[in-house]
């Protein structure tokens, strides 16, 4: 039986870590570059549900449908969060934080005005159906491969910033933004090529995980929340940190519900979060680099 | 001896080393008072509405939460992102105390001040030790912490339905009378806490508030004790913030944290304190009621008012001078009246 259940627990931590690691690697990316905290993340996995939903609800495909929902989110990133928010209010971070909740809110519930609940949205993004059994522990497919895929987007995230000339300007950026403009990085651009990057995780997250995860019009809250945790269990900005603290909240998570009662899950990822936070300043890996 | 002066524009009072000022020029206490006057008669002209009296009790409550908020966010140079940890600390407290063990709300309220003064306490290290964001983000996480708690917990805190059937404060036989009364209470919270902050901001102690804001650094040079200081106005306006916890468990007689604890709530209280004006604690007041008042005229559009809302505030935000609320209006037209306002800062 305690067999069966480390286990489950080594699997889960796994499965949970990777799909955690889809979730905050944009929001840590943002954390990191543009050192600003993104209180508009949630936006990401709503538009992601939703507006791939909206698109097939016209009639429209599931591969048109989604391509459709990824150009909105770089338009809404861009013009909405980029444009109209961070540059303008970057040196005022309260109205800035004010502002982007208040879009997060807004499209929460523009979501739930369209598509309430009852409405039934379900995306029809399975791309193996059915369970199997690794030892004892019983998965599905679905969730293998959206684990997989977290590793996989992360691997080349990161051969992305250590391997290119942009992740290297992108690097140094989020080491001096003063820096990198007298070497003549071109730090507008590399901003927005920032924020587009950052979307990519949670959309493919949420696209992958639809078929076992509830969707509702507020999901990006409970979503944005681990995000968050992540982040600043790892340290803000750093992906290393958030690469290893995304597989520690899902230790915390498996080890929780496997040997305890599941409800205490939440709760103690942000007990040992805030410990962490008040007894290791700047979370595990405090750096003022995104690597 | 005692020495009374008559000044062009106050009365000073002198005994021994200490001195005591009144300012009794007209334009110093003219509008406060004429405010209060409007806010104290109000009633008469809305008795026969109480879905509006409970809009503007709500409101009065708000910018009572948002008052000790702002005092907290300038004296700490940090924004809070969890006021509503302390409501939730302060009504769960009298709550269950009045509920299982039969305390009276006077009781109660010593028992709620006692707890928010022993947690404040204890937390108030992170002023110090979490820098700008962190400390947003501990406290942001402290209120989520407390509600999974009373979901975990659900047979003591009962979950989502929430606490009910607690004492009420005073109950004068009819509902009308009894929702005059509560609207009288909550404007008398609200004044005391402003009268309250005002007099800490335009103190000698409320100096060092306005000095840590502007640059810490330079505070600490100038010899303020900065950590001393920011223990008080961390401690002081939880403990206020606990007091209108108390409040709602004795007005409502029903408490759910599914209500008080959750973003949305604490969405609210931000935008109170931006629209206000950057945490200028006379922003408050106007800043609760343009919040209550635009939720209670959206409502009549029907559903759709749960997004208008937020759009109408993020328009609101952008439109206002510089992002500074109505304190900005206000700023405006008396440029050299100088109030601190929040500055967040990164380091």
């Amino acid at each position: 039986m305690l067999l069966v259940k480390i286990q489950s627990v080594l699997v889960y931590t796994f499965l949970w870590g990777s799909i955690y690691l889809l979730i905050s690697l944009g929001f840590s990316l943002i954390c990191g570059v543009l050192r600003i905290f993104h209180l508009g993340y949630g936006v990401i996995f709503v538009l992601a549900a939703y507006g791939t939903w909206f698109f097939l609800d016209a009639g429209l495909g599931i591969i048109p449908s989604i391509l459709l929902m990824i150009l909105l989110q770089i338009v809404i990133t861009l013009l909405v969060f980029y444009k109209g928010i961070f540059q303008r209010y970057l040196e005022q971070e309260e109205i800035l934080l004010t502002l982007t909740m208040l879009v997060f809110m807004m499209v929460s519930h523009l979501a739930n005005y369209l598509y309430p609940v009852t409405a039934g949205v379900n995306l029809p993004t399975t791309i193996i159906d059915g369970t199997f059994k690794l030892g004892a522990v019983r998965i599905s497919y679905q969730m293998l491969f959206a684990a997989l895929v977290g590793v996989l987007v992360t691997g080349s995230y990161i051969l992305f910033f250590l391997k290119t000339r942009l992740g290297l300007i992108i690097r140094a950026m989020s080491q001096s933004t003063q820096a990198s403009l007298l070497l003549g990085a071109d730090v507008n651009r590399m901003y927005c090529l920032a924020m587009v990057l950052s979307i990519i995780p949670p959309t493919i997250c949420t696209l992958m995980i639809a078929p076992f995860w509830s969707i509702d019009p507020h999901m990006g809250s409970s979503l944005m929340m681990t995000a968050m945790l992540i982040a600043i269990l790892g340290g803000l900005g750093n992906l290393k940190g958030s690469i290893i603290s995304s597989y520690l909240i899902g230790f915390i998570h498996a080890s929780i519900s496997f040997f305890y009662v599941s409800r205490f899950m939440g709760f103690g990822a942000l007990i040992i979060t805030l410990a962490v936070m008040i007894f290791k300043r700047g979370g595990l890996f405090a750096g003022e680099t995104i690597w | 001896m005692v020495s009374i002066e008559l000044k062009r524009d106050r009365l000073l009072m002198r005994w021994k080393q200490q001195k005591y000022e009144w300012i009794i020029e007209p334009r110093y206490w003219r509008n406060p008072i004429l405010w209060s006057l409007l806010l104290l008669v109000f009633p008469l002209f809305i008795s026969g509405y109480p879905n509006i009296l409970t809009m503007v009790t709500m409101a009065n409550l708000y910018a009572a939460i948002t008052i000790p908020l702002a005092l907290q966010m300038t004296g700490t140079g940090r924004m809070n992102f969890g006021p509503q940890f302390y409501l939730g600390l302060g009504g769960y407290t009298s709550a269950l105390l009045n509920l299982h063990l039969g305390f009276t709300p006077f009781f109660t309220l010593l028992a709620t001040i006692l707890i928010c003064l022993i947690i404040a306490l204890l937390l108030s290290p992170i002023t110090w030790i979490a820098k700008g964001l962190y400390f947003s983000l501990i406290t942001l996480i402290l209120p989520l912490a407390l509600l999974d708690l009373t979901y975990i917990f659900s047979d003591l805190f009962k979950g989502e339905v929430g606490l009910m059937g607690m004492d009420p404060i005073i109950s004068l036989g009819r509902v009308t009378w009894n929702y005059v009364a509560y609207y009288y209470f909550s404007v008398f919270l609200m004044l005391l806490f402003l009268l309250v902050a005002e007099k800490i901001s335009h103190s000698r102690f409320g100096l060092t508030m306005a000095s840590i804001n502007e640059n810490e650094d330079v505070a600490l040079m100038m010899g303020v004790n900065v950590n001393k200081y920011k223990v008080f106005y961390y401690v002081f306006p939880s403990i206020l913030t606990g007091i209108i916890g108390w409040f709602i468990v004795h007005t409502f007689r029903t408490f759910a944290g599914v209500t008080y604890l959750p973003l949305d709530f604490m969405i609210k209280m931000l935008i109170i304190v931006m629209i206000g004006g950057r945490a200028s604690v006379y922003g408050m007041i106007p800043g609760a009621y343009f919040v209550c008042f635009l939720e209670e005229i959206l409502r009549s559009i029907g559903t759709s008012n749960y997004f208008v809302f937020p759009l109408v505030l993020i328009i609101t935000l952008v439109i206002l001078p510089r992002g500074e609320g109505l304190y900005g209006l206000y700023h405006k037209r008396h440029p050299r009246d100088y109030f601190p306002v929040m500055r967040v800062r990164r380091e």
